[in-house]
């Protein structure tokens, strides 16, 4: 099978259930062998989506193919995509190898065969010595990996995983990513990775998708464009934090971008012909907090500067973020690395402190 | 600063009146102590009380008179009453073709009765936990009112529906099905049809409650790994509803086995069952300990075709998660 036939193609899909319209023609492409992430909040359709794509729901509208067939009109059992679900869907009635063996146990394929794979990926995924249990008696993490093998073995297309790690605590969430992006690179199958969680999505992400409750993608992009710039309020907004400014732009020699009551700002004018934004409208500023230099003493080299009063505080170890109260009432938040055991200046509550960033730094969004 | 730094966290929570919080609930719990463990003591004892009642109901109201069946079955005794010896005479007379057919009868009437309601209730059990959606405790309720209405009404609906030119007549007539009134009362038939209709619900209830637990994502997970309907039916969905499919089974089987009503008022004189022999003989003169016997001897048989029952659902457990 070429890597070509991996790809997947979603054409105008619309998909509504109970009168309301989930997925409202939604077109996509997922390049073959990617790590694809589909991200949206909770109840935009992403999981409807992923249902579409294995066939556990029909289509109202469009199609969608695999490689270049068109796969809209074939049931979930002959498609060659497997997912992981949300909190796995494991056998309970069967131990860890015949769950692992489902697949091929309903091929009739030869015993020895089944036996050869199955035991082969459990090694592989450090589950060996577990195969006589029942999914009841393992662990999170351990459940976790057997719904990936067992989704793995029959050697799908196409992988979609829904929600997988949801279940699971911070540590080991982090270890099982880093774990599922060297798989992908093993397998070389096409991962479609459904989340809410953009840590997860940015971390394993070749390309993401995000998704809006519109039943829209808003953005696709690698995690990078995605996060350095978006293309919505939304996208920006729903990706990490950012600070977001209403105001308008005016064009003299130089672009600058004027706030009510807090100040003008300068913008890079390579920004403003990127995004052909039309002057006249209100135009919203978005500056991500890590972008913003913190100081009590005002700083050089700044093309642009605020000032305000820190309202609260939270160290959270390797940063620290602050809020800073602006002139006109509205609320900075600024992430500070703690580079060092000794700072030079300790910044405390009600503190004026001097807000900096370059002008390259911050993203122009309509509306 | 300290005070300060819980109020940046959280926004709200002062530390002050945490403090207070703690106060107020230290206090309590202090005179809580002493009454929990009289409460504890109390609600053990108590506990105990309802759950040996109903034993020692089984015990005095089952089991003893089960035992007095039994030893009436096996004594002797003369005209007056009075203890002879121990025997099996009162079995002789059942040791012919006809008593042994009628237990045989019985065996048929209670595993086809068992196997409609399971065919009939499976589905509709899955029909309703399934695509029930918003209506499931109703469907739910529907299936459970005709116990409201009394039994015999029930029986007398059924003639009704059954007779020669009632409801199901009719219908085939005007179908054009049949060209003169079939005859289905006092017949086997009208039988099994009022057995099935007046146990499908001890069967549907058991399943339903299971499937309703029963996680669907399991049966999309099976599609999804390249089973079709058949496979999921036998390797997922069939081995995690086995349990609830045994007690089914055994609350239609058993209470069948016995059944003399519906055969004494459905079947005319041509069908008679366990039941209907028991009450013959108990009710009429002298041939109480031979109604015993009889009783005795088709209890065993009872017993025993349960412990094969049960043989067999091990076995089929057994197989289920032996291999794949």
């Amino acid at each position: 099978m070429s890597q070509f036939m991996r790809s997947i193609r979603l054409e105008n899909v619309t998909k509504s259930k109970n009168g309301h319209l989930i997925l409202n023609n939604v077109s996509l492409e997922i390049p073959s062998g990617e790590f694809f992430a589909l991200l949206g909040p909770s109840g935009c359709g992403k999981t409807t989506l992923l249902r579409l794509i294995a066939g556990l729901e029909t289509l109202d509208s469009g199609r969608i193919l695999l490689g270049n067939k068109d796969i809209s009109s074939q049931p979930a059992h002959k498609r060659k995509i497997n997912v992981v679900f949300q909190n796995y869907a494991l056998f309970p009635h069967l131990n860890v190898y015949d769950n692992v063996a489902y697949s091929l146990a309903i091929q009739s394929k030869p015993k020895d065969e089944i036996e050869y794979k199955v035991l082969k990926l459990l090694k592989a995924f450090h589950l060996n010595e577990l195969i006589y249990k029942k999914p009841s008696e393992l662990s999170g993490g351990q459940q976790q990996r057997v719904a990936i093998a067992r989704a793995i073995i029959n050697e799908p297309e196409v992988l979609l995983l829904d929600e997988p790690l949801a279940a699971l605590d911070f540590k080991l969430r982090e270890k099982l990513l880093i774990e599922l992006i060297e798989l992908q690179d093993k397998l070389l199958t096409t991962f479609v990775y459904v989340t809410h969680d953009q840590f997860e999505a940015l971390t394993v992400a070749d390309q993401m998708a995000i998704m809006n409750h519109q039943g829209n993608i808003a953005q696709i992009g690698t995690p990078k464009q995605i996060y350095e710039f978006p293309n919505s309020t939304f996208v920006a907004k729903f990706v990490g934090n950012t600070n977001i400014f209403t105001g308008s732009l005016e064009m003299l020699n130089e672009p600058r971008f004027t706030v009510p009551d807090l100040g003008t700002f300068s913008i890079n004018p390579s920004i403003v012909k990127e995004k052909t934004i039309d002057p006249n409208k209100t135009t919203i500023m978005s500056i991500r907090p890590e972008k913003i230099y913190i100081s009590k003493k005002p700083v050089e080299n700044f093309s642009n500067t605020l000032t305000g009063i820190v309202s609260s505080i939270v160290y959270n170890g390797r940063s620290t973020f602050y809020e800073v109260l602006l002139n006109n009432k509205m609320k900075l938040q600024v992430f500070e690395q703690n580079e060092e055991h000794f700072p030079q200046e300790t910044i405390d509550y009600d503190d004026r402190v001097f807000l900096c960033w370059q002008k390259e730094n911050v993203v122009l969004l309509e509306r | 600063m300290l005070a300060k730094r819980k109020r940046s966290i959280t926004g709200e929570i002062k530390l002050s009146e945490a403090n207070l919080n703690i106060d107020k609930l230290s206090n309590p719990t202090l005179t809580k102590k002493k009454k929990t463990s009289l409460w504890k003591i109390f609600k053990s004892e108590a506990l105990f009380t309802i759950g040996s009642t109903p034993i020692i109901w089984q015990i005095i109201f089952f089991y003893i008179p089960l035992l007095i069946l039994v030893a009436t079955s096996l004594v002797k005794t003369s005209t007056s009453g009075q203890f002879i010896g121990l025997t099996l005479e009162h079995f002789y007379p059942l040791l012919n073709t006809t008593y042994l057919t009628i237990i045989f009868n019985s065996f048929g009437l209670s595993l086809v009765t068992t196997f409609l309601c399971l065919i009939i209730g499976f589905p509709l059990a899955y029909f309703i936990a399934f695509n029930g959606g918003r209506l499931k405790n109703v469907l739910l309720f529907l299936l459970l009112i005709p116990f409201w209405t009394n039994f015999i009404l029930h029986i007398y609906a059924w003639f009704f529906v059954l007779e020669k030119h009632g409801f199901l007549n009719n219908l085939l007539l005007d179908l054009g099905l049949i060209s003169s009134p079939l005859h289905f009362l006092n017949s086997t038939f009208s039988v099994l049809v009022m057995m099935v209709y007046f146990y499908l619900p001890f069967m549907v209830l058991p399943i339903f409650s299971s499937l309703e637990r029963f996680n669907p994502l399991l049966l999309e997970a099976s599609y999804d790994l390249g089973a079709n309907h058949r496979q999921t039916l036998q390797k997922i969905l069939l081995p995690l509803t086995l349990s609830a499919i045994r007690a089914g089974i055994f609350l239609v089987y058993i209470p069948s086995f016995g059944e003399f009503v519906i055969p004494e008022l459905m079947g005319g004189d041509r069908n008679f069952f366990v039941g209907n022999v028991i009450s013959l003989f108990i009710l009429g003169e002298k041939t109480g300990p031979v109604g015993i016997a009889f009783t005795v001897l088709s209890t065993l048989c009872l017993l025993i075709s349960l412990f094969f029952i049960n043989r067999f659902f091990q076995y089929l457990s057994k197989k289920i998660t032996g291999e794949a």
